[in-house]
């Protein structure tokens, strides 16, 4: 079981399926939305049960990302597929995951580099790999 | 001139002045909050003109965090100084700043390491956060 919420408590979840392992975005859309990157879990959408009102914005024709309209915490992407992410700094406690790699690197922002040991992807995870 | 916005472009900003290096900080708010952990610059209120309305959310006694109410995405970070804090992933192209280091480490996720060579401070560190870009 994993739990999380956004920062005011407004909006809180509970996972009773094994969580996917991380990964980060470094697409411009994950860059605006977080104001950095992205870094997300996932589980079957059916295992995640939400409490209270996620305020939904339809960032693409196939996504959507789903925040608190109180506090702004971001908290969920939404492919519309059987998976949900679940963006990780929103998860209570320690969750024993890591970090698994990197996806579209070839976007990130010119601040940083991600710096951990672990592979990039220029785009998604069947593309190139690009260097850290 | 520097500028910035949400995702949608409900809110857009732009800087007049010079924006100091890029912090992140891992404390537990800021990590509820983005989602991940805050990089952010920063620059005088009077240098920073934003268009459209932010949200505030007020997350504690002496700092708010405003955001866009369509979209979600996470703007800034108000601690009521001189300065406004800038979520460095809504600048716009490449202003020149860099991550400078990082604070609040104690507090960090589980999930991620820190794995680059700046420096890393446990809790805050004003050294860091007040550094100006001369």
């Amino acid at each position: 079981m994993s739990r999380g919420s956004c920062l005011c408590g407004a909006v809180s979840y509970r996972v009773t399926a094994p969580l996917r392992p991380v990964i980060a975005c470094h697409c411009s859309q994950c860059r605006k939305s977080s104001g950095h990157y992205v870094a997300a879990t996932a589980a079957p959408s059916d295992a995640v049960e939400i409490t209270g009102k996620v305020t939904w914005y339809n960032s693409s024709e196939s996504a959507r990302r789903g925040f608190c309209g109180t506090c702004g915490s971001s908290l969920f992407w939404d492919g519309f597929g059987d998976h949900l992410a679940i963006l990780a700094g929103s998860l209570d406690g320690p969750s024993g995951l890591a970090m698994e790699g990197h996806i579209f690197y070839a976007d990130k922002g010119d601040y940083y580099r991600a710096g951990e040991d672990l592979p990039c992807f220029a785009q998604g995870r069947s593309g190139p790999k690009v260097d850290p | 001139m520097i500028a910035g916005g949400c995702l949608c472009g409900a809110v857009t900003y732009r800087v007049t002045g010079a924006l100091r290096p890029v912090i992140a900080c891992h404390c537990t708010q800021c990590r509820k909050t983005s989602g991940h952990h805050v990089a952010a610059t920063s620059a005088p209120r009077e240098q920073i003109e934003i268009t459209g309305e932010v949200t505030w959310f007020r997350s504690s006694d002496t700092a708010q965090r405003g955001f866009c109410g369509t979209c979600g995405s996470n703007l800034f970070w108000d601690g009521q100084g001189t300065h406004l804090s800038i979520f460095a992933g809504t600048l716009d192209g490449d202003p020149g700043i860099r991550l400078a280091g990082h604070i609040f480490c104690a507090d960090k996720g589980g999930y991620y390491d820190l794995t680059d060579d700046l420096p890393k401070t446990p809790a805050g560190d004003p050294g860091l956060t007040t550094q100006v870009i001369p």
